[in-house]
């Protein structure tokens, strides 16, 4: 077991072969990570923004542009994939047709020569663990997805590595699978404490099974934190929005100053909120900027509320909960309620916003605005 | 736009039933939703109504008219598919002028531009009408086939997991807008889908589909709290319900559930509740399934009065909460989940102590797994009935 450490790793794809020029042509740029030993950590990013080229350069399987991958203490830059001690899971399971469970999960073992009780206590060690006990004698024809993945993932850890990379590994799987096998990773990757790169573009995949998240866009990193810090306390309007499901409503405010209270205003809509204290460092009369607030801090206010009397545009009867969008000028502001109470199109109801639990982006860049202390 | 009957629909792909039976009424300008599993049968459905496959039994009715023999094209259908089907060397104005162009529905071009502007402004994508379907992203192709079956008047608008293609976040977003529409579209529409959140918040009525049969027709609140069965109940909410098989015991002045946790027996007394009480009373019940949701499950780690002990299994964030599962020892009610908060430090494998808020529970068949009684049933029957006005 051993932690890894990414240094000013760049990637850059050769494309003098094609016509087009791109321009920003850094698939991974400057990135620097540092997973400590038996941590989980997550590449978390929409498609296209490199954490699987990220990937595929800690296993070897692409060159290096420029920086450096260590694996404990050793630099692997030029190291041969086999000798990474690596564990791989991809999000196809590419299992040998014609051998039974068993002689997939073996084969790595078989392969190396390993001794043949050697490889069978391991089996046998290995099964009950990812629950492929009853599968050993059956054809991958023969199992369903979820199985499969979990062969799949057998596989890679028989081998003992030193370091794990997931790929999707649950994307082929639909909802209850899904969620399902999500535990039976988590539960795994506890018990065998193997520090672990799991890639993702689903966010919520990487908030339930990661120690840390490595939230990435466009070949650089973003934000690396807990599941709690990218969430509570994002460092700027994508890592807000990536984060969180329905994602945080944000809205171009304008501040007005009355009487010393400050307030956001939002164009072509009533609705005023105030300012809370601790940003009066930072905002002014007629500041201009993004606010950030996530639906559940959005509130139903009762019949004696202060709030702003607004129309509802859409209710969501979910069951276990419910949403209701209203328009801010021609944004549609989320909120959450577990409330009983059912909504119309058309309702009034007055809307409480925790002032409290506002975040301010920049206009212009999306970067977080910070209070003074 | 119409009403649509199916009476007793049957087909068969050689051996295997995949419509077995099935009798619904879909009203004039509802919003119904086909809702179950893969391979349920749901898409078989859409296909019969939109007459692509012939049934070997049955009637379809549009406005009391059989429509059987009747060939897909005359049948004045429109459908969006899962994959959009878009023609990629039209711009999207043309992909949506296209029924509109064809020898049967031949509108002019005038007419054919109001219609088509319409669409768009319903649709969000009035700016989008030059472009090609190459430069359009996953959510927006979606929108141009749904535009395009907005630009026609048929009798039944025909919708199959238009937005299964897409991630859960652009799906949420798509679904609130499909809903902000549903007002301005007033027209019967069907659609199908696995997603129980769509099914709950799009479906003015939901038809549960299991294995090519009607399970339970009903709007979302009847389904949701008042389930027929477990399969149903376990469909709709997420994490699913947990279903508890105890044994029934006392008298009516005060009967209590019992169930296994860890080898240990635990008693739980079930509140008064006029309804439920009277039902074990008629049935003689002495055992049951007790269906209780995610977020009726409390929990502490101090031992507490009326709290078992029982032993984390999981804990991980669903987005704005968290999930925590249980584990209760090895017999049939093994794992129970509860919802919690986000960022607790929960070990794995440490206990937990576990309350049932009996006052929410749903009561179902040991044997038969369907339902028997809920508790407050009158309420929620009101909260049901008070939602069919609209």
């Amino acid at each position: 077991m051993a932690g890894l450490t990414l240094n000013h790793l760049y990637k850059r794809y050769d494309n003098s072969g094609k016509k087009k020029k791109i321009k920003n042509d850094f698939a991974v740029k400057d990135l620097n990570l540092v997973c400590e030993q038996g941590e989980f950590i997550a590449l978390l990013g929409p498609s296209g923004c490199g954490k699987t080229t990220t990937l595929r350069m800690i296993a070897g399987l692409e060159e290096i542009t420029d920086g450096e991958i260590y694996i404990g203490e050793r630099l692997v830059n030029n190291l041969h994939p086999k000798d990474r001690n690596i564990g791989l899971a991809f999000e196809d399971y590419a299992m040998y047709p014609p051998l039974n469970v068993y002689g997939n999960v073996a084969f790595n073992l078989r392969a190396k020569g390993v001794d043949k009780n050697e490889i069978d206590r391991r089996v046998r060690e290995i099964a009950p663990l990812m629950q492929i006990d009853d599968l050993l004698d059956k054809m991958p024809v023969k199992l369903s997805g979820g199985q499969k993945q979990r062969v799949n993932i057998a596989r890679a850890i028989i081998r003992e590595p030193e370091l794990m990379l997931m790929d999707e590994p649950l994307s082929h799987l639909d909802g209850k699978a899904r969620q399902a096998m999500r535990t039976e990773i988590k539960r795994l990757i506890n018990k065998i404490k193997c520090t672990t790169v799991y890639v993702t573009h689903d966010q919520l995949e990487a908030m339930s099974l990661a120690d840390k998240i490595a939230i990435i866009n466009f070949g650089v990193l973003q934000q690396f934190g807990t599941p709690a810090e990218v969430y509570d306390d994002p460092v700027n309007e994508f890592v807000a929005s990536f984060i969180g499901e329905p994602p945080m409503n944000i809205l171009e405010t304008t501040i007005i100053n009355k009487g010393g209270t400050f307030f956001f205003t939002f164009q072509n809509s009533n609705l005023q909120i105030t300012v809370p204290k601790r940003y009066y460092s930072v905002v002014s009369d007629g500041f201009r900027c993004k606010m950030g607030v996530r639906p559940m801090d959005v509130l139903v206010g009762g019949a004696d509320s202060e709030g702003t009397p607004e129309e509802i545009a859409t209710f969501e009867n979910l069951g276990d909960e419910r949403r209701i969008g209203i328009h801010v000028g021609d944004v549609l502001l989320m909120l959450i309620t577990e409330d009983e109470k059912r909504y119309r199109r058309g309702d009034i109801i007055k809307l409480e916003v925790r002032g409290e639990k506002t975040h301010l982006f920049d206009i212009n860049t999306g970067d977080r605005i910070r209070e003074k202390n | 736009m119409a009403k649509i009957q199916l009476e007793n629909v049957k087909k068969a792909f050689g051996k295997v039933q995949a419509l077995d039976g099935i009798t619904l009424e879909v009203k004039d300008k509802e919003f119904f939703v086909l809702f179950g599993p893969a391979g349920a049968g749901k898409t078989t459905i859409l296909n019969c109504i939109a007459g692509i496959m012939m049934p070997e039994e049955g009637v379809i009715k549009f406005d009391d008219q059989v429509m059987n023999l009747i060939d897909s094209a005359h049948r004045n259908v429109a459908m969006v598919f899962e994959n959009y089907a878009l023609y990629p060397q039209m711009t999207v104005y043309d992909n949506m002028a296209s029924a509109l162009r064809s020898k049967l529905y031949r509108k002019d071009e005038s007419e054919i531009k109001e219609r088509i502007q319409w669409a768009a402004r319903i649709m969000k994508m009035e700016n989008l009408l030059e472009r090609l379907p190459s430069q359009l992203s996953n959510g927006q192709k979606q929108r141009v086939a749904m535009g395009r079956a907005l630009v026609r008047t048929p009798n039944v608008f025909l919708m199959d997991e238009p937005l299964a293609h897409l991630d859960a976040k652009l799906r949420n977003a798509m679904r609130t807008e499909l809903k902000e529409m549903q007002a301005n579209l007033g027209s019967t529409c069907i659609y199908v889908t696995h997603d129980f959140m769509e099914a709950m918040a799009l479906g003015d009525r939901i038809a549960i589909i299991k294995e090519g049969k009607i399970v339970q027709i009903g709007n979302g609140d009847e389904i949701y709290y008042m389930p027929c069965n477990e399969f149903t109940a376990q469909l709709m909410g997420d994490p699913e319900i947990n279903i508890i098989d105890a044994d029934i015991s006392g008298s009516e002045d005060g009967y209590s559930a019992g169930f296994r946790v860890k080898g240990e027996k635990v008693t739980y007394a079930l509140p008064k509740d006029a309804g439920v009480y009277t039902k074990i009373r008629e049935l003689n019940l002495t055992r049951a399934d007790i269906g209780i949701r995610p977020q009726h499950v409390k929990y502490s780690f101090e031992p507490k009065e009326g709290y078992f002990k029982a032993t984390v299994y999981s804990y991980e964030s669903i987005g704005n909460k968290s999930v925590i599962v249980v584990d209760c020892g090895d017999d049939a009610n093994s794992q129970l989940r509860m919802i919690a908060p986000n960022g607790l430090s929960i070990a794995i494998d440490s206990d937990i102590y576990i309350h049932l808020e009996m006052e929410h529970a749903i009561l179902f068949g040991s044997d038969t797994k369907e339902y028997i009684v809920r508790y407050d049933e009158a309420n929620y029957i009101a909260l049901a009935a008070s939602q069919e006005e609209k």
